[in-house]
């Protein structure tokens, strides 16, 4: 459990230079969705799955089939100074069977916080380009299909080991497993698709004494255990051929030992979802409607979760079905 | 950060794709050929579908009759019928599924034909031994997939809605065209 304590009044900035350097991030981040556009458009090609960027359906793919993903997350936004991470991920699915498949997933990050300390979680301004996050494996059984049965439903296990804290892009060791449970149905013939997620996180964290902290400045080393529910929904809907517009939201609650439920964020955004024959794409904005739990001090949004969470994300996902 | 230090992530899946595209695979006119081969004309009875006939077939089949205008063709030979053509559209994962049915004017499947389809897995379901699932087949079938007909894995929204589409078409047939 971390204690807050006051940030620094040197440590704060103003609202004026954050919003610019969101402007930038943004702009960063167009730029990234151009490169992969023309990728996608250079190989032409063909489409798959994901119509969302956070919650999943309850489909595996067929036996001997192959999906690989790279998706992008940005996260930004803290309400001071500057904050922006970038997430990216590589992932491989194969079915073992046409109910059964497997995963494997690297994850790799970049990150530019500065002007803003949280006591306990940001311990001091840092900016790195590229690196390893974390590795992950995944076990996903459909034990109905949404389009045979009246009503689709999965569960997916995944076991994930992290050498970086998320947020701080400090050095950490985490080992996680997440359960999961999805329910898909499928609306006027498949062109509107539902899907409920069910979530059960639990996580080991071990951090590491840093230098030249903060006179005062709280950084428990101590290993602990988290455990969080996720709870989302998403609805699309196919507007042409090949291209789903739709709504997703999803709400995380975290629990410690000795405080009960510590923090919970809503976020909520539009999907829009292209697919060919073989490639596919994503882009989901997310935007956190509501949070609570701990705050940071000094924070102006107190009806948001900003010490683990940001006031936005996006996420753009590119699969190619084999 | 630089956009090239990280597209350096995209190598894998470029490199290991190849372009693949769309394909449609056989004309109405192909399709009229391969399930009436006898025939010598086919004449267009399209369909025209307000409101209440639409409200009929749904009734009747359980299923929604997305067009108002429902492409028909009468088969004969030398004047005589031979049976009915009709064409239609189903949704697929992603793309719409085109397909033909042939239909004997005693209101069972004499065959079915994919025009065209476009989804990544589920390339089965053009071939005969699929199709042929659905030769004899009358409204009077329960129409489950698995059960009239074999589901193919990663297809399945795209059998099922064939499955239907083809129930839809047989009830289209009893309701507005078994008197010939």
């Amino acid at each position: 459990m971390f204690f807050l304590k006051k940030c620094p009044a040197n440590n704060r900035v103003d609202s004026s230079p954050t919003s610019s350097t969101n402007q930038v991030a943004l702009f960063d981040l167009c730029q990234h969705l151009v490169v992969l556009a023309i990728l996608g458009v250079s190989l032409s090609a063909s489409a798959e799955e994901n119509l969302f960027g956070y919650v999943r359906g309850a489909e595996t793919l067929p036996k001997g089939s192959v999906e690989a993903y790279q998706w992008i997350t940005q996260r930004a936004d803290k309400g001071q100074g500057v904050y922006r991470a970038l997430d990216f991920t590589t992932e491989l699915e194969y079915g073992v069977t046409d109910r059964f498949q497997l995963s494997g997933e690297l994850t790799a990050m970049s990150l530019e916080t500065a002007g803003l300390l949280i006591d306990g979680y940001l311990p001091a301004d840092k900016k790195f380009d590229f690196r390893p996050k974390s590795i992950e494996i995944g076990f996903k059984y459909n034990f109905l299909s949404p389009a045979k049965d009246d009503i689709g439903l999965s569960a997916i296990t995944s076991l994930e080991y992290g050498r970086l804290d998320p947020h701080s892009g400090q050095k950490k060791t985490e080992y996680e497993v997440e359960s999961s449970l999805q329910l898909q149905k499928y609306l006027m013939e498949g062109q509107l698709v539902w899907v409920n997620n069910l979530g059960l996180r639990a996580a080991y964290e071990k951090r590491y004494v840093i230098d030249n902290l903060p006179t005062d400045f709280d950084w428990p080393t101590d290993p602990e255990m988290e455990i969080s529910v996720k709870l989302g929904s998403g609805l699309s809907y196919r507007f042409a051929p090949g291209w789903f517009l739709g709504g997703e939201v999803l709400r995380e609650s975290e629990y410690e030992t000795e405080v009960g439920l510590e923090r919970w964020s809503l976020f909520a955004g539009p999907t829009l979802h292209w697919a060919d024959q073989h490639w596919w794409s994503t882009l989901t904005y997310f935007k956190q409607l509501q949070g609570g739990g701990e705050r940071y001090a000094g924070q102006s949004d107190t009806d948001l979760h900003l010490i683990e969470k940001t006031q936005y994300e996006v996420r753009f996902k590119l699969g190619y079905d084999f | 950060m630089k956009i090239t230090d990280w597209n350096i992530f995209f190598v894998p899946v470029a490199a290991l794709v190849a372009p693949a595209y769309a394909t449609d695979y056989l004309s109405v006119s192909q399709a009229q050929t391969a399930l009436f081969p006898a025939a010598t004309a086919f004449v267009d009875q399209s369909l025209t579908l307000d409101e209440d006939k639409r409200d009929r077939i749904k009734a009747m089949s359980g299923l929604r009759q997305r067009w108002k205008e429902q492409k028909i063709w009468r088969a004969e030979s030398k004047g005589q019928l031979q049976g009915w053509f009709a064409v239609d559209d189903v949704i697929g994962k992603h793309e719409f599924i085109t397909y033909a049915v042939a239909i004997a004017n005693d209101g069972h499947v004499l065959g079915i034909e994919i025009l065209s389809y476009r989804e990544a897995h589920g390339e089965q379901i053009r071939q005969a031994q699929w199709r042929q699932h659905f030769v004899g087949k009358t409204v009077q079938n329960p129409f489950k997939l698995d059960e009239d007909v074999p589901n193919i894995s990663g297809a399945t929204l795209s059998c099922r809605n064939v499955l239907d589409g083809v129930k839809r078409l047989l009830v289209i047939h009893q309701l507005f065209l078994a008197n010939g």
